[in-house]
């Protein structure tokens, strides 16, 4: 059994490889990739409070990563469209929640590794981060048998999309819960950070010349299971021996040129 | 009407005639999209009404009876999706049928030959057919359309009015907005012309005449 320590390892990398594109996907296509990067930051507040309340810290990561992606929408409707003032608040607000995490850390006397939290531990994965996995592709795969076309007609038209009666904000919100169970179920493999080069990476490669979004997320999904597995396997081979997480965060980057030529 | 603290329409009251093609004109920022809007029940007017049939206008009703085509900036043209699936999203939401399918509809303003390319493999003015023919499919006899014809070379406009001229000959009713104006106006039976307030309403001689020359070039629709 010893032998095959790698086995779950890569089974997570290969889940959160199609996992993570999948939903960066469809929130690219909405043009809200911003919001992976917010909740990847913001769920850092509920995981330290869940691990002091000795709560699943992944549920935790979940609540608080969805509470700041609605502060944030709320915030940023107010302050309106035009001058970058939505950005401001969302990029606020991301580092607001990032900085209450690490002080609610020595304030609730809680030991969390943060180096872990951020860029990952696959190596140390175990069956409770498979399961996680396991839900939230469950939970994005519900969203797309369900909500297929509607999400499609709020990509292309959301202003069409809400007045033919579609509930955009319910639509948004079930959006917004699924990136956060993507990004936490991702926080062994890749880390919270890393997290975003596998969301967006593989979608804009998808995206060039894709004739449908499931051809694309089809293509992304698929584009997103090579980083992961190449990016594990080289890292465990004893000549390179390093942290899979930024290596396949590497990797993605270097997906970056290819995107451009396909869409060029 | 208005738009925040701003009084984007005031005393605008005219009547659409069944199976009529009119053109809404006016400058940019004269209050056309506020106005189609406010028709297709996204907005509301602070004071008067809107009615369709002699029923107010209800964001329920309008759903039933009315089909907007916003203007270009309102569409992702690079999403992923082809024509015919763009044209069948007029369906999702549609509790009665429609005057056509999808595929009618896309041969009603001839794109059928270009159902299953990617929207963004499209001319400018196929593109703003494909987005018409998607109000086909919606269970809508009234067609709002908010500058169909802007950004688009002359003979796809051209084409683009041949296909509105068609739709009214099939009954359909059309009011059409756009902030340029030249000969293609006299493709209208009717033309409002609007800045906040309505300025002229007539047949395109009709309006000439009571505005004086206001022509500015071709490069127009309505």
């Amino acid at each position: 059994m010893t032998d095959l320590w790698w086995l779950l390892p890569l089974v997570l990398a290969l889940l959160i490889g199609a996992l993570c594109p999948l939903t960066g996907t469809l929130l690219l296509v909405q043009r809200r990739l911003f919001q992976a990067n917010l909740i990847s930051h913001a769920v850092l507040p509920g995981l330290a409070l869940a691990i002091a309340l000795r709560l699943d810290p992944g549920l935790g990561g979940v609540l608080s990563g969805v509470a700041g992606a609605l502060l944030a929408e709320r915030l940023s409707r107010a302050e309106g469209p035009g001058e970058g003032g939505d950005e401001a608040v969302l990029n606020t607000v991301l580092a607001g929640f990032l900085g209450l995490g690490v002080l609610l850390i020595p304030l609730l006397h809680i030991r969390v590794d943060l180096e872990a939290v951020l860029f990952g531990d696959l190596l140390a994965a175990g069956p409770v981060d498979l399961l996680r996995s396991l839900l939230a592709l469950a939970a994005l795969a519900l969203l797309l048998a369900l909500r297929y076309r509607q999400l499609v007609y709020l990509g292309v038209d959301p202003t069409g999309a809400a007045s033919a009666g579609l509930s955009v904000r319910r639509l948004r919100l079930l959006l917004t819960l699924v990136t956060a169970f993507t990004v936490v179920s991702a926080m062994t493999a890749v880390g919270v950070v890393l997290v975003i080069a596998l969301m967006g990476a593989p979608a804009l490669l998808a995206l060039g010349g894709a004739s449908s979004l499931r051809q694309a997320l089809l293509r992304a999904a698929l584009v997103g299971l090579a980083l992961s597995a190449g990016g594990f396997l080289l890292a465990i081979q004893p000549a390179v021996n390093l942290p899979p997480g930024p290596l396949i965060g590497v990797l993605c980057m270097g997906l970056l040129p290819l995107a451009a030529l396909r869409r060029g | 009407m208005r738009r925040g603290a701003i009084l984007a329409l005031d005393g605008v009251d005219f009547a659409l005639e069944p199976g009529s093609l009119t053109a809404l004109v006016g400058p940019n920022g004269a209050g056309k999209s506020t106005l189609l809007q406010a028709i297709e029940g996204q907005l509301s007017p602070v004071a008067g009404s809107i009615r369709l049939d002699g029923q107010p206008l209800s964001p329920a009703l309008a759903r039933q009876r009315l089909a907007l085509m916003p203007q270009r900036s309102a569409i992702a043209w690079h999403f992923p999706i082809t024509v015919r699936e763009l044209v069948a999203l007029g369906r999702l939401a549609a509790t009665r049928p429609g005057c056509c399918d999808v595929e009618a509809a896309l041969q009603r303003v001839g794109l059928g030959e270009l159902a299953g390319r990617r929207l963004d493999q499209l001319s400018g003015g196929q593109q703003q057919r494909a987005l018409l023919a998607r109000t086909l499919v919606q269970p809508a006899r009234v067609l709002l359309l908010d500058e169909p014809c802007a950004a688009i070379d002359p003979p796809s406009r051209t084409q683009l009015l041949g296909v509105m001229g068609q739709l009214r000959d099939a009954g359909f009713t059309l009011l059409v907005s756009s902030h340029d104006w030249g000969r293609d106006l006299d493709s209208y039976d009717r033309v409002l012309v609007l800045d906040r307030r309505l300025l002229a309403d007539g047949t395109p001689a009709q309006v000439r005449r009571s505005l004086g020359d206001l022509h500015v070039g071709n490069h127009c629709c309505g």
